[in-house]
């Protein structure tokens, strides 16, 4: 298990080192400014930072912006701002967030929040195949209608006409539609 | 009983309608009690505002629309901007060294003849910081690359950084430019480090920035509370705004439990910006739709999410205009139509998807 700590004060580092000690092979990394390069190079399976990390918006951008790798983040919060770990557990908000810590809570918060992450990943990705299916299905649906009408095809020969030019260019269907779509809207002057 | 309110800011000069709202006593004059609370993070304060541990905050008005449309990561919450807080605040900054290798400007074309250079002798891709994916930072930015024909996603490399620690990575290099809130770009220019390319005001006249927000339900629960703090506020905008009292609002926002800058820098670096002048204050719907326009022409929303709408419900120039009223401030006309954005040099709430599609480098198809 790799773990980076991103807190200026080592001792948070520390005490995930010895909270996860048993774990093997186990490699804590303490940094007290976050660094994208080295993390990148590092590949960490968790990333501890505290709320109160300016590095928060730097590691969040990671998860939005470069959906390749993303990572679970736990995110301690300081007693000072009593109730604000409870009630963003219960809102599922953004990162794991842990009110105190201790070393015997270590290991039991990290794996969760590993477990939860990759849960919600998975159900995110599931939503995005759903959701760019859908996209192609309408393409391939108003490609077929526009072929249907400009070549007088019936549906069923549109259909095969589409899957011919998506086999004769190894794209996938859907990208064909949009292609054709899209030149056909040229053709028509839609440029604007 | 005066109710206790916190509200969350980011150490930024845009932060000034709140904190001249305390400390001038415009709050206690309205019968609040209000904590104001400096966060190190964006992502700490949308989630704060999220799950009520903050009541309203200074937020990037980008992060408003996209919280409210579940985009922003987390669950979706439906947050209202009902205050503007600023215009005119961000600006595009490059290393000494990057700009002395170009002739900086409006026009990135010196840019884009480097990047094209670079890319030609294998060397790694410029990196340029913003404040958040979601800000407006990112897509200024964003546009002023694509004017010249750099594809902010595949020929230079976006990063994000704190604002306060900008100057520092471009000492060290790490990044090599950055578009953030004044007055970190004049803060690096006055340590030596960078070179004001560009400002907002030249790309979108009367840039629009920061808004105060507010959960949809705590403004339902508090109708009383949120019309006392939105004239409290416009009277700390309005106090901002006036030319006798920048000095003081300099020196206000120098102290180091809110912004933490040189007053000089501060204060020089407050020259363009706007508060309350002008309609500054009201948030204008079309300023949401340009930025949601934004947002979906890099594909960062759904290319289906119905802008004019999005931006009608988290804009609320209405409660902006009920609280002006009481205060006996002029109302003004909240225009549809934004002069000198857009590639025809106007852009319309109503045309706002149309412009995505046609937008240059435009990722809609993609999404």
């Amino acid at each position: 298990m790799r773990v980076l700590v991103v807190d200026p004060d080592p001792a948070r580092a520390a005490l995930v080192a010895e909270g996860l000690a048993g774990v093997e092979p186990l490699e804590v990394r303490h940094a007290a400014v976050f660094d994208r390069r080295e993390a990148a190079v590092f590949e960490p399976d968790v990333i501890v930072v505290a709320s109160d990390s300016p590095d928060r918006d730097t590691i969040e951008s990671l998860r939005e912006a470069t959906a390749v790798n993303p990572r679970p983040v736990v995110m301690f919060v300081d007693r000072s701002e009593p109730g604000f770990a409870e009630e963003a557990v219960l809102a599922g908000v953004s990162a794991y967030v842990v009110d105190g810590f201790s070393r015997a809570r270590v290991r039991s918060v990290l794996e969760v929040a590993m477990s939860r992450f990759q849960l919600m990943n998975q159900l995110r990705q599931d939503l995005q195949k759903a959701q760019a299916d859908l996209v192609s299905r309408k393409s391939v649906d108003r490609a077929k209608a526009l072929l249907m009408k400009e070549r007088g095809l019936d549906e069923e020969a549109a259909y095969r006409l589409l899957r011919k030019l998506s086999m004769d260019t190894g794209r996938p269907l859907g990208a064909v539609a949009v292609d054709l779509l899209a030149f056909a809207g040229v053709l028509k002057g839609n440029d604007r | 009983m005066s109710p206790r309110l916190r509200l969350g800011f980011i150490a930024l000069n845009d932060a000034a309608t709140m904190i001249a709202a305390r400390e001038k006593g415009f709050f206690a004059a309205e019968g609040l009690e209000v904590e104001l609370s400096r966060e190190v993070s964006w992502a700490t304060i949308r989630d704060k505002v999220n799950v009520g541990a903050l009541d309203g905050a200074h937020m990037l008005a980008p992060m408003a629309l996209a919280t409210s449309l579940g985009a922003a990561g987390g669950e979706p919450t439906s947050l209202i901007a009902p205050l503007a807080l600023n215009l005119n605040g961000p600006a595009i900054t490059l290393s000494s060294r990057l700009a002395g290798a170009i002739a900086p400007g409006t026009d990135a074309g010196g840019l884009a003849r480097l990047v094209a250079r670079r890319r030609e002798e294998g060397a790694s891709p410029i990196t340029l910081a913003v404040v958040f994916p979601f800000s407006v930072h990112n897509y200024l930015l964003r546009d002023w690359l694509a004017r010249a024909g750099i594809d902010p996603d595949r020929d230079v490399r976006l990063t994000v950084a704190p604002p306060s620690r900008m100057t520092e990575l471009l000492v060290e290099g790490v990044v090599e430019g950055f578009c953030v809130t004044e007055p970190w770009g004049a803060a690096a220019a006055a340590a030596g480090a960078g070179l004001i390319a560009a400002r907002g005001s030249e790309l979108w006249p009367r840039t629009p920035d920061k808004v105060f927000a507010v959960t949809e339900a705590w403004a339902t629960e508090n109708p009383e509370a949120l019309q006392a703090l939105l004239r409290a506020m416009l009277q700390g905008a309005a106090w901002a705004d006036a030319p006798e009292n920048r000095p003081a609002l300099a020196a206000m926002l120098a102290e180091p439990h809110y912004v933490g800058a040189d007053a000089r820098v501060i204060e020089q670096s407050l020259a363009g910006m706007l508060f309350h002048a002008g309609g500054a204050s009201a948030p204008w719907p079309v300023h949401a739709g340009w930025l949601l326009s934004q947002m979906m022409r890099w594909a960062h929303i759904a290319p289906d999410v119905d802008i004019a709408a999005t931006a009608r419900r988290v804009y609320r120039p209405d409660l902006q205009a009920a609280a002006a009223g009481a205060l006996g401030m002029p109302a003004l006309q909240i225009p549809d139509l934004l002069q000198g954005f857009g590639d025809d040099g106007a852009f319309r709430l109503d045309g706002a998807q149309a412009y995505a599609q046609r937008a240059r480098l435009s990722r809609v198809a993609e999404a």
